[in-house]
């Protein structure tokens, strides 16, 4: 270890409460830094793997707000608007698709059990196909009678396959086929209804808050999307990337201003830094005479001075993160809990490049504060300093 | 060695001028020991600042083995002061956190020379400290402290150690530890000037001087 270092060292330790919270200052905003720069990341990528995963290149839905369809298709809210029955019909009869499956989502109570279930009626059919990525433990429905539960929706219930889910207003008594493996996202809140069952249970019959679609030949996307709304009125096509954008740009002031919340904290840390170095450097300014008389020159001064300055943003900067990232759970499971729709997955997780990035960072504002620190103490008049 | 001719130091003090130093001629040779003896805000400091070369007389010469360092910069003055001069403090400016072997050590941190363990040793050794090297400032009494500060303005091998009251803070019996040390490193050829209130141990200086009122009295 360099002897400026050393000394910069002991000298934080004289005052190691004050040093100690300093440094947790700091820890905090590169903390927050860390979890919101990481959830972005994760955030992009889960969004991007969770449509993926959704096997559908587009959705047809009423006519309307994008961002609305973009929460109906991840499930986050409930379009009281339909589809003309109509519209299956000629989507079907479109050449190029390979796949086409009406959803109706909705709210549902349930005077019985005195709760609101969300239903999501979709073809059972094809429901490998619009989530490739589900464990499910029983079996997908093969009856209209069936239903599929999500993870939450089971564990709340304490419901197994093969016992009876009571949500009988029209009389109709339900039975869990299959209870879907914990996804992490809001799937885990649905109750997954064959789309007849649906359509009755809201009398609703033949009715679709959107379908979705694969296509044969993605490269003909265009073209066939281009057909469908020619010869539909009423609907609009939205793909799924045009749902990722809308979520994107929804998530996207949300980022923002959390970023600028993490850039006030990151400053009122920096002010903190300054302080404690200034303060450091006032009870230290006879030894800082001292110093200059055997030998030390400005740059001396300012060199040790500057070194505490990274000492401490530096430490800051590795507990912030250490903090962070045995945090990570609580923070993904507040974020969960308010923001509208959160891909499934682990949303911060350790990424060398932002964890570097965000101590780099954190170390350029420990060195910009502790700039003026160390001009002032490198300005110490050595004769003044020593009389006291 | 050292030759200061007609040095004047005046400072404000607010709207006041003081004049510290009125035209003070002082020659300082090898192995010398000098006592500045003198009233309180006689200008004793201000003589040992200059010639320290920590402080730029007004007036005047300060001629160090004939090189006039009022011509000096900044860095000049602090290689200068690095190479040739130790200081001793009333205070002794030990810093807490740093050991008594890093504490002697500290001025080789600025000189830019390794801390050997046989050199702080050897000083340690001449200070009467070799068994206290890992002990912290707080752990030793105020004589052990100043024969830290001793060894530390030593431990860059200067021509002229200047001690300002260095028995100040300490009781008879530590004071004249301390006066019977620096006596034995003038002895051994190092020019030492002291800054005492105490006149028996200035009388048995090899040469005292009395400062009053910015003069000094031979």
């Amino acid at each position: 270890m360099s002897g400026y270092l050393k000394l910069a060292g002991k000298n934080l330790l004289r005052h190691r409460t004050r040093s100690a919270l300093t440094m947790l200052g700091i820890a905090a905003s590169v903390g927050v830094l860390f979890s919101v720069l990481s959830f972005n990341k994760g955030f992009s990528e889960g969004l991007a793997v969770e449509l993926e995963r959704t096997g559908l290149h587009f959705m047809v839905v009423p006519s309307g707000c994008a961002h609305e369809v973009a929460a109906l298709v991840l499930h986050g809210a409930v379009i009281p608007k339909f589809l003309d029955t109509k519209v299956m019909e000629h989507v079907t009869a479109t050449a190029g698709i390979d796949l086409a499956t009406p959803i109706l989502v909705a709210q549902l109570p349930d005077p019985q059990r005195g709760e609101i279930d969300l239903i999501y009626g979709v073809d059972m059919s094809a429901l490998s196909a619009i989530k490739p990525g589900w464990e499910i433990t029983g079996k997908i429905p093969e009856h209209d009678n069936e239903i599929l539960l999500g993870y939450e929706v089971a564990q709340h219930e304490k419901l197994q396959p093969g016992d009876r889910f009571s949500s009988s207003s029209d009389g109709i008594n339900l039975v869990v086929a299959g209870i879907v493996g914990l996804t992490g996202s809001q799937d885990d809140a649905f109750v997954y209804l064959p789309i007849k069952t649906a359509q009755k249970l809201l009398d609703h019959p033949a009715a679709a808050t959107a379908i979705g679609v694969k296509v044969k030949d993605p490269t003909r996307m265009v073209e066939i999307t281009e057909a469908l709304t020619a010869a539909v009125p009423g609907i609009q096509i939205v793909t799924m990337g045009e749902v990722m954008n809308s979520i994107s740009n929804l998530a996207a002031s949300a980022r923002a201003l959390s970023l600028a919340i993490v850039l006030i904290a990151i400053l009122i840390s920096a002010v903190g830094v300054m302080n404690s170095i200034l303060m450091a450097v006032f009870e230290r300014t006879q030894e800082i005479g001292m110093m200059r008389a055997v030998g030390a020159s400005r740059r001396d001064i300012f060199r040790i001075i500057l070194e505490e300055t990274t000492i401490l943003s530096l430490s800051g900067g590795l507990v912030g993160i250490l903090i962070s990232i045995l945090g990570s759970r609580m923070i993904e499971a507040f974020v969960r809990s308010v923001m509208p729709f959160v891909p499934s997955g682990n949303l911060i997780s350790f990424d060398p490049g932002v964890a570097a990035g965000s101590v780099l960072f954190i170390f350029v504002i420990g060195l910009c504060a502790g700039i003026y620190p160390a001009l002032k103490a490198s300005k110490i008049n050595p004769v003044e300093a020593i009389k006291g | 060695m050292i030759e200061l001719k007609h040095i004047e130091k005046s400072y404000h003090r607010g709207a006041e001028e003081v004049r510290a130093l009125r035209g003070v001629d002082l020659s300082i040779v090898a192995g010398e020991l000098l006592a500045i003896i003198g009233p309180s805000g006689a200008g004793k400091t201000t003589l040992l600042h200059i010639l320290g070369c920590l402080d730029q007389p007004s007036k005047g010469e300060v001629l160090f083995d004939g090189v006039n360092t009022s011509n000096m910069s900044e860095s000049e003055l602090v290689q200068l002061r690095r190479e040739k001069i130790g200081f001793v403090f009333q205070q002794f400016y030990l810093i807490p956190g740093l050991s008594v072997f890093d504490n002697i050590a500290l001025p080789l941190l600025f000189s830019k020379k390794q801390a050997s363990r046989s050199k702080i040793m050897a000083l340690a050794e001449m200070v009467g400290l070799e068994h206290r090297l890992d002990h912290a400032p707080a752990q030793l009494s105020g004589g052990e402290m100043q024969r830290t500060a001793i060894a530390r303005g030593l431990v860059n091998d200067p021509e002229i150690l200047l001690a300002d009251e260095p028995t100040g803070n300490l009781d008879s019996e530590n004071s004249d530890k301390i006066y019977s040390l620096l006596r034995s490193l003038s002895q051994n050829g190092l020019a030492t000037v002291m800054i005492t209130h105490n006149t028996e141990l200035a009388a048995r200086a090899q040469r005292t001087v009395q400062i009053r009122d910015g003069l000094v009295h031979s």
